[in-house]
């Protein structure tokens, strides 16, 4: 008797489990829904800022010239001499402290909507090096998991619970409460001059040029090599000019990056333009056109962005 | 046996081959339990006993320890010939090991040491089911880092038939989703501080670098008592109560206090089969013999850590001051007399929680002098704050903020409203709700592992 009442009990105690966690799921999925959507809502309603910029490059810009990479795109690329010069638009998609992934997405989510005429592809020393910190800064592109399918490879790289962690409508914008609260007034238009996606950069450095081994030997990333290829395949594809360019460092390199290498070799393995700056005399021989050892300042900017494109026009003169 | 496989699955993630090690510790000391209970001659007794505690130690000495032993000795050597013999030649080491400790294996011969010295004591009998010892050690929410739990307050939950019950799942439950949120979102977002300025800090000013030790204290305790919160919480869905880890120690009033509240499981097995021997062994020293016992207990905790100068400072420093506090005692009560119980409060949290932030630095630094040069800079850089990213600092402020209320209003005002544990169904569970969307919205999900698991 003692017994089947336990049992009893224990059947209505799992019973009332179940409802209880059942109920307390809707409410969570309520919470998460509400939440989630509000901060899409401001998101997508930013105008300015990092994720601005982002949101910009995958769902708006129509440039005729686009220049891809991270910081050394960024804060090297003026593109207003490219439409100047070129009578195209061009927009700067690069975003500080980004990988492969990040460039590949953009790239990915461009060519669904149209096909840009050109692109520039700025890399730079251990573009290909193993490191985990390039996979946790795929973040970025989560709040276009959801409405962007081509981006669902490259978003579930970051690790292997990533899609179940984004069923979640709060977890894509994980981290970004400040920075859209931000981005929705007008303190980053303040702060940060955005000229189409280029942020110059205004110190000069001084200091005397040092030397830099690059020979070191590292592990390389072969998704992030594979990445590199499928971008250049995705352009071949499309039909885009593109352009590799290794921009200008302020240090006197000793033996080769392995990346670099690399890149370099499938560039000429796709026939791919590739412009190396990194031992430009005219860069290494002043540091007053530097903000810091690997980031030219505003004038090097204008100095480089000119030289490149000298160098666009003369390549596209002889073909 | 579906917890006992489960334990060894878990143990078996890190290393398959590595398994041997913890089921060889639980045959000599399962084994040796019986004898000694059974053992009528003490010489036969204490032999087992010797016996197995040598195991033991030797086996967490050979994976913990030998590196430090040999490369100090090889240390104080070259250091002789050169100072002595003047000479420039230098002996290498070539005794040197590569093995990887163990999981969990200070935990794990801790609580069998413990045991042991239980039975040997004639306090508890020892355990004749080998499956339950077992178990008890391989109880997989507590293989990592603790608690270091008791086998006289564990084993008798494994005896009794552990029905289901909704309190337990429930209470589980709560406890799993209060750790990850201390996890996620307090320690893992102050560590991206911390990391960048502790593991630079030949770079950092000093008002930067006395961020980071502050924000230290509140990830360290924030990464432990989150794991801590969650292994309890595994445990009481499972149907078992382990020890608790913490009791608010960053509210302490004092070193000797906090040690009360902090790694309970640890203060008090050091506490049972260390400090307390030694006092009484040596009580005709008078004060004397606490003075000895709490530098001894320290340095040997300090030194449990891991191999590592620092962690013995860390353990000195703890000693010096309990030692201060224990001799003060009177005069600081005649003190407190005269000043208001607030104020008394308000400096005794301060001070406890400041000088525990100092010993942190020896902690955290990878060597002794590394801990200097923090020190100096602290007192000596000037320069403005490091702030890469904004939104970093609020958020870490943000949830030491939530840590400090929770912390408060558990301490002092308990018996007032209470969300997490109201008795409206739906007010409790929306802020459960709330906690959880906490998470996801700031908890830190690339974070690294807990910080105990190395030791």
């Amino acid at each position: 008797m003692i017994k089947l009442a336990k049992k009893i009990s224990i059947k209505q105690g799992y019973v009332y489990l179940f409802l209880k966690v059942g109920v307390f799921l809707l409410l969570a999925f309520f919470f998460d829904f509400i939440l989630g959507s509000f901060l899409s809502k401001f998101y997508f309603k930013q105008t300015s800022g990092w994720e601005y910029r982002t949101k910009f490059s995958i769902e708006d810009t129509k440039a005729d010239i686009l220049v891809f990479g991270a910081s050394r795109a960024q804060q090297q690329y003026n593109p207003l001499f490219f439409e100047e010069r070129l009578h195209q638009t061009c927009y700067n998609v690069g975003r500080d402290g980004q990988p492969i992934f990040y460039y590949y997405a953009v790239l990915k989510s461009i060519v669904k909507r149209y096909t840009p005429k050109m692109i520039i592809l700025d890399i730079e020393n251990e573009v290909f090096k193993e490191d985990q910190s390039s996979y946790d800064r795929i973040s970025v592109l989560l709040p276009f998991y959801k409405n962007h399918p081509e981006l669902h490879s490259i978003i579930e790289q970051k690790s292997p619970f990533e899609k179940f962690k984004l069923q979640s409508y709060v977890y894509p914008y994980n981290s970004m409460l400040f920075k859209i609260a931000i981005g929705n007034t007008e303190f980053n238009k303040k702060r940060n001059i955005d000229i189409n996606g280029y942020v110059p950069l205004t110190r000069v450095l001084d200091e005397q040029i040092r030397n830099v081994d690059l020979s070191k030997k590292y592990v390389i990333d072969s998704i992030k090599v594979n990445l590199y290829k499928s971008f250049i395949s995705e352009c071949l594809r499309a039909n885009i000019k593109l352009y590799i360019v290794c921009s200008p460092y302020f240090f006197n390199s000793i033996g080769s990056d392995t990346s670099m290498q690399l890149a370099t070799e499938i560039a000429k393995r796709n026939n791919i333009d590739y412009f190396d700056f990194s031992k430009d005399k005219l860069f290494l021989n002043n540091s007053k056109f530097f903000d810091d050892t690997v980031h030219v300042n505003v004038e090097g900017s204008k100095i480089f962005t000119n030289k490149l494109i000298d160098s666009i026009i003369f390549k596209s003169q002889k073909q | 046996m579906l917890l006992l496989a489960s334990g060894i699955f878990f143990y078996m993630q890190s290393n398959p081959i590595y398994i041997f090690i913890p089921a060889f510790i639980i045959l000599i000391t399962w084994y040796a339990g019986i004898e000694i209970e059974k053992s009528t001659s003490p010489q036969k007794k204490w032999r087992f006993y010797l016996l197995a505690i040598i195991v033991n130690i030797g086996i967490l000495i050979f994976f913990k320890y030998t590196n430090f032993f040999t490369s100090s000795a090889f240390d104080f050597i070259n250091f002789i010939r050169h100072k002595i013999f003047t000479t420039t030649a230098t002996f290498n080491n070539n005794l040197l090991i590569n093995v990887i400790a163990p999981l969990g294996i200070s935990y794990i011969t801790f609580q069998t040491i413990g045991y042991l010295i239980e039975i040997k004591r004639g306090n508890y009998s020892a355990e004749k089911n080998l499956g339950h010892f077992a178990t008890f050690l391989l109880f997989f929410p507590k293989i990592t880092a603790g608690p270091v739990e008791r086998a006289h307050h564990f084993l008798p939950q494994l005896k009794q038939a552990n029905a289901f019950k909704y309190s337990n799942i429930s209470n589980g439950l709560k406890q799993i989703l209060w750790g990850l949120f201390k996890k996620l979102v307090i320690a893992d977002r102050l560590s991206i501080y911390v990391s960048a300025v502790l593991g630079n800090a030949e770079h950092h000013s000093g008002i930067s670098l006395i961020t980071a030790v502050i924000f230290y204290v509140f990830q360290m305790y924030a990464d432990f008592s989150g794991y801590t919160d969650m292994a309890l919480g595994f445990a009481k869905v499972l149907g078992f109560d382990l020890m608790q880890n913490f009791n608010r120690p960053l509210l302490a009033k004092s070193v000797t206090e906090f040690w009360r509240k902090w790694h309970i499981s640890l203060s008090t097995w050091f506490a049972d089969y260390f400090y307390n021997p030694i006092a009484i062994a040596k009580r005709d020293w008078g004060t004397w013999s606490i003075v000895y016992a709490s530098f001894t207990t320290f340095i040997v905790l300090g030194f449990w850590h891991g191999a590592n100068w620092t962690f013995i400072v860390f353990g000195l420093l703890q000693g010096f001051i309990l030692t201060i506090e224990f001799i003060t005692r009177k005069t600081r009560k005649n003190i407190r007399k005269k000043i208001p119980a607030f104020l008394n409060n308000i400096a005794g949290v301060a001070f406890t929680f400041s000088y525990f932030a100092f010993s942190l630095i020896f902690f955290r630094a990878k060597d002794v002098s590394s801990a200097f040069t923090i020190i100096k800079r602290i007192f000596t850089i000037k320069g403005t704050i490091y702030i890469e990213n904004p939104s970093i600092i609020i958020f870490s402020l943000s949830g030491i903020f939530f840590l400090i209320l929770i912390e408060v209003k558990r301490e002092y005002f308990n018996s007032l409203f209470s969300l997490y544990n109201n008795k409206n169904w739906f007010v409790r569970n929306c802020y459960y709700c709330i906690l959880l969307m906490i998470i996801l919205m700031a908890g830190v999900f690339d974070g690294g592992e807990f910080i105990y698991f190395q030791f």
